[in-house]
């Protein structure tokens, strides 16, 4: 499925938001997979990512990348993600050189992606996927900042209300900005959340945010 | 998911949790005087676990019992920790373009188009994902085998679902295959008239292999038919072994 498609937001909060998928194929490569897939998530840590995971284990916030590499079968799918640029690039360059084998993708604004890949010598996208948006009873979403937060999360795992409920427990003190986004992280099994990118649409929602206290 | 009555206190701390919203409601328990027990509507729960796997439950109340068939595709279809064994992915659907370079499903001339129903956040029934894949059936469009509604249904050539799963529920379901290219305007016509009749969102997605030169070719059919399109893709970089060979001169 496409879990790291259909994120929501303008160019500027999207351009440092990237998850890198790596992917053996079935029925082609999946066979033997493992030590592949190992491989490219060793690699994919060294290069600094704010959330790695693989959906049926858990992310670096449930679990930890030593048990997530742990339990990486054949087949296992993974996905790394990042909040800079730099970091991706720097990935592509190294991933060019040693070709783990499995299939990778980058998810984030197409015309970076691409210059991105241009950059680490990868040439043209291969094969791309565009959202076209939404369509039917939109009227039952809940507003635009809180789908940039929660459409994060692929699976919709990251509750509309959860983000309201962050909200005020940072309002009341309970918890700061950086412990709702670990909450939230927690939520999002497959590692697609971008802790970096979501603490700064939190504080962008803060002041419009009333807590009725009494 | 379900709340041991006798254990649940009422305390509300997995409301926030659901991804379906409130779909809870709170009775009063009928033989410990004074204690209040929360009730999970079971027609709008998705079987996903989000609330268990929050582990806020003070008194560990919530459980997921073994479901039979078909609650059991509520499970399989939203809970992202179960994989689909048709599909050996898990999560809801196939690695479409994720492997592209490898397995060549979208080739040159051909669209991979996705409807992911209930997507984002609202959920979905099977009844409405079938009124979306009876619109697509007769328009050439190829349904992608390995995945999971695919396998629900009972008429491929009509997009008929099974009878006994159209009134399940899903955080989303989606409908995953391909078309050709010449085929793209009437496919998104067609659901552009099944997104008057269904009870629910759904998410669009579209799939295409770059070419070594020139504009990627669903982009001008989307501009000539008036199509938003994100600004935000997902992008196969190529990196994949062995890889397909998709042009003659390919090297």
């Amino acid at each position: 499925m496409t879990h790291s498609l259909h994120r929501r937001g303008d160019r500027e909060s999207l351009k440092d938001d990237f998850v890198v998928i790596g992917c053996p194929a079935t029925g082609v490569n999946k066979k033997g997979s493992a030590p592949k897939t190992r491989e490219y998530l060793r690699i994919a840590y060294t290069h600094g990512p704010i959330n790695e995971g693989d959906m049926k284990t858990g992310n670096i916030y449930n679990t930890t990348i030593d048990d997530i590499l742990a339990r990486v079968t054949d087949g296992t799918i993974v996905q790394v993600t990042y909040d800079s640029r730099e970091k991706v690039v720097a990935l592509l360059k190294e991933l060019k050189e040693k070709r783990p084998g499995i299939s990778i993708t980058v998810s984030g604004v197409t015309d970076i992606v691409q210059e991105m890949m241009y950059e680490a010598g990868l040439g043209r996208i291969h094969t791309v996927e565009y959202s076209m948006g939404t369509w039917g009873k939109t009227e039952r979403l809940p507003e635009y900042d809180v789908l940039k937060i929660t459409t994060m999360c692929g699976h919709a795992m990251i509750a509309n209300d959860l983000v309201g409920k962050m909200l005020r427990d940072i309002k009341k003190g309970r918890r700061t900005v950086e412990e709702a986004c670990l909450e939230m992280a927690k939520a999002c099994t497959c590692g697609n959340f971008n802790l970096t990118r979501a603490a700064k649409l939190l504080r962008e929602m803060l002041p419009y945010y009333v807590v009725n206290r009494y | 998911m379900r709340v041991r009555d006798d254990r649940c206190i009422g305390c509300k701390r997995c409301f926030p949790y659901c991804p379906m919203g409130r779909i809870q409601i709170l009775r009063r328990h009928e033989k410990i005087p004074g204690r209040v027990y929360i009730e999970i509507d079971q027609d709008k729960c998705t079987d996903c676990g989000m609330c268990y796997r929050a582990k806020v439950c003070p008194v560990n109340a919530l459980y997921q019992p073994a479901e039979p068939w078909p609650r059991e595709v509520r499970a399989v279809l939203s809970n992202p920790l179960i994989e689909y064994k048709g599909s050996q992915v898990p999560g809801r659907g196939t690695e479409e373009m994720k492997t592209n370079d490898v397995t060549g499903r979208f080739r040159p001339g051909e669209v991979g188009v996705g409807i992911e129903l209930g997507r984002p956040g609202v959920g979905a029934y099977f009844r409405d994902v079938e009124i979306v894949a009876k619109m697509l059936a007769p328009l050439g469009y190829e349904f992608a085998e390995e995945n999971p509604v695919t396998q629900f249904m009972s008429d491929r050539k009509m997009g008929k679902l099974r009878d006994d799963v159209l009134n399940e529920r899903a955080v989303s379901a989606i409908i995953e295959g391909k078309c050709k290219l010449e085929s793209l305007p009437k496919v998104l016509e067609a659901i552009k008239k099944a997104a008057e009749k269904v009870d629910t969102v759904f998410s669009v997605e579209i799939i295409s292999k770059v070419p070594p030169e020139g504009e990627v070719p669903i982009i001008p059919i989307l501009k000539k038919l008036g199509y938003w399109y994100s600004i935000n893709s997902k992008n196969n970089v190529g990196l994949g072994e062995p890889q397909f060979k998709f042009y003659d001169n390919q090297g």
